[in-house]
């Protein structure tokens, strides 16, 4: 984690048609925070549809008229931290476990939640509550499984791939939720 | 309104008129989608031309749309997508669903 972190944090109001406005504002304070650094816009695309997501994500879950969305920029990552004080987070594997925070027996685990035929999305629990999602990418099929499911996997999906690490994590003090994808800046 | 629909023989030319295809109009675009297919169209060229931004829910009536398609015979191809759209769409492995066209002209030269 890089220590000098430059910080903005932006607070919108969760209703479905502030999102795409909100993922520009969120953009533009990007750009002019790394103005003179060039930014892969492949990385900026990942990071636009993280963002997407991340507010998707609390338009429909947090219960809440407002979330806070903090973008923090160091000299080799980006971190989207969006934090709300809706319901904790509960996610149903393809086993059917109920995997709810904050955890009873917070071991580390790998529940598989999502499977389309291509790719598998798991959510690794770990000790400290915090929740890893990660993707393990299958052989291509012809006619994937793609179509059994819904949209709700699509997000998860999308940050996990998008983001260079993708996590979650429940505050159980401060009661607040706090979703947080890391990208990596450094071009290889 | 979401979709522009020309429709000659059975073919749907439907334009998505949004620039941002989002949850604000996902559940529209899947009503008007299935009315589609509903009401006779055999193919469907869905044009994203004036997309610029897409999300999950879009993305997740567009699986639905196909969903209630594919059963019926009814084929839907995408075309004119701009290259963050199909980035996304090639991240979650979408282009393995559907057919990708450059454009109507390519689209419909393939559907003969």
């Amino acid at each position: 984690m890089d220590r000098d972190l430059d910080s903005v944090k932006v607070v919108f109001k969760c209703q479905r048609e502030e999102i795409p406005g909100t993922v520009g504002i969120c953009l533009n304070q990007i750009k002019e925070k790394t103005e003179g650094r060039s930014i892969d816009e492949a990385v900026l695309s990942r990071i636009k549809w993280a963002i997407a997501e991340l507010l998707t994500n609390a338009v429909k879950h947090s219960g809440e008229p407002e979330s806070a969305l903090t973008i923090k920029i160091g000299a080799d990552e980006l971190v989207l931290e969006k934090e709300d004080s809706g319901k904790p987070l509960v996610l149903i594997a393809l086993d059917k476990t109920q995997i709810a925070w904050p955890l009873e027996n917070p071991l580390s685990v790998d529940f598989a939640i999502y499977h389309n035929g291509m790719d598998s999305l798991y959510v690794r629990t770990h000790q400290s509550g915090k929740a890893i999602f990660f993707v393990e990418e299958l052989p291509e099929v012809l006619m994937p499984l793609l179509l059994s499911d819904t949209s709700e996997h699509f997000g998860l999906l999308i940050m996990t791939k998008a983001a260079d690490e993708f996590t979650y994590e429940y505050d159980p003090l401060k009661k607040i939720n706090r979703f947080m994808c890391l990208f990596n800046l450094k071009t290889n | 309104m979401i979709l522009e629909v020309n429709q000659i023989d059975g073919v749907a030319q439907a334009t998505i008129l949004p620039q941002e295809a989002s949850l604000d109009n996902a559940e529209l675009f899947k009503e008007e989608m299935i009315s589609l297919v509903a009401n006779g169209a055999r193919l469907i060229l869905l044009s994203f031309e004036n997309v610029n931004y897409i999300d999950s829910s879009f993305l997740g009536s567009l699986v639905v749309a196909l969903k209630y398609a594919m059963p019926r015979n009814v084929d839907i191809y995408l075309v004119s997508l701009k290259p963050d759209v199909k980035s996304l769409l090639t991240l979650i492995r979408m282009d393995k669903v559907f057919k990708i066209y450059t454009d109507y002209d390519q689209a419909m030269q393939a559907s003969k």
